[in-house]
């Protein structure tokens, strides 16, 4: 079908569309200058990369640091995210087998 | 400021000008996806400012100090981000494909008009 | 999609080495880049290739809908189960019990390597599910 492009409707479609991208962008430039004015570096990332550093192959036995922060010191999150996995395999085979449960007005 | 935080976050932003302003449903789950990659881009690039070599403690690089290696941190964080990502992912694009099925069609304001024409069905003009 | 010699040969071909690197990222996921996700994706990546290039029947006579979503339901349970055997040995959930050792073998890595395979069959079990009933074929 197509829609009959009436006096107004133009007019609407570009003031919307300018008003987005005015937002898109405002949201961009607060961001960028919130990330100028942040310090170059933090002095609590040192200390922990530095207990990670001396300590990881002690108490989780992994060399990989990124390992023994998701298996080891975090494993609870992992936990988590592989719940997050199993809810969406299981919304995946309901939805694909059976329809999204939309009914239609008999 | 350097060329790096710009570009990631014009590619964050089009993700969400891509998942308003677009009326494909496809479209706005590649705009998800965008989104997503973005953050997590900007995630692993603050956190390998502070260092140069990958957090790997074997070998050849036992030995290395606090101050030369990435933060590991973050980058654990984004796995999950990841993880979580595709999820979200597959269970849209399903729905999608349920809409399509019922309806007919990707658009969004087009099944939006047809759901409503099937709950209150015109009455003819007297 | 229509089948094809090269599709055809090639995949059947590839994807047992794509499998073996899956099954590699998996295993030395405590000692370089990979791990549990990694490779978990990449054991997927091969049975979807497979999909892909045959034709459904014979991919899910080697690959059955009821041994995948036994997998993965059995990698969940095994996790938890290690994290509550943790509980009672060490006092936390998911501690680290196993003695450590200073190498790099398997058994020096306290229980990591069992996290890391549980994972890995979890994540390219889940996936090829997803996949699978995305593009219906059972």
């Amino acid at each position: 079908m197509t829609v009959r492009n009436r006096h107004g409707s133009v007019w609407k479609k570009v003031v919307a569309s300018s008003l987005l991208l005015f937002l898109v962008a405002a949201t961009g430039v607060l961001f960028l200058d919130a990330y100028r004015a942040a310090p170059a570096s933090n002095p609590e990332a040192r200390t922990e990369k530095r207990y990670i550093v001396d300590n990881a192959k002690r108490e989780t036995g992994a060399e990989n640091l990124v390992t023994s922060i998701y298996l080891g010191y975090r494993a609870f999150d992992t936990l988590g995210e592989t719940i997050v996995l199993l809810m969406a395999v299981a919304g995946v085979v309901r939805l694909a087998s059976a329809g999204s449960g939309v009914r239609k007005k008999p | 400021m350097e060329l790096s935080p710009i570009l990631i976050v014009i590619l964050t932003l089009t993700g969400i000008w891509g998942t308003i302003a677009c009326r494909n449903l496809i479209k706005k789950v590649i705009g998800l996806g965008i989104v997503n990659s973005g953050v997590v881009m900007l995630f692993v690039y603050v956190g390998s400012r502070s260092g140069s070599h990958a957090p790997i403690l074997i070998g050849q690089t036992a030995g290395l100090d606090a101050s030369q290696i990435v933060d590991p941190l973050p980058q654990a964080l984004m796995l999950t981000a990841i993880v979580v990502g595709v999820a979200l992912t597959s269970l849209a694009l399903v729905l999608a494909y349920g809409i399509h099925a019922t309806y007919g069609t990707l658009d969004i304001r087009e099944a939006e008009r047809r759901a409503k024409e099937q709950l209150e069905p015109e009455e003819p003009a007297q | 999609m229509r089948k094809t010699d090269i599709l055809d040969v090639m995949s059947r071909k590839l994807a047992p080495f794509v499998m073996l690197f899956g099954f590699y990222l998996v295993a030395n996921g405590h000692l370089s880049p990979g791990g549990g996700f990694q490779g978990g994706v990449v054991i997927a990546s091969a049975v979807i290739l497979l999909l892909l290039a045959q034709e459904a029947g014979s991919v899910t006579t080697s690959f059955p809908l009821t041994a995948l979503s036994v997998a993965e339901s059995a990698a969940l349970f095994v996790f938890i189960s290690v994290g509550i055997v943790g509980l009672l040995a060490a006092g936390a959930f998911l501690s680290v019990f196993l003695p450590l050792g200073s190498g790099t073998t398997v058994l020096d890595s306290g229980f990591i390597f069992v996290l890391n395979l549980v994972i890995g069959v979890k994540v390219g079990a889940g996936i090829t599910l997803i996949c699978f009933h995305i593009l219906e074929a059972h």
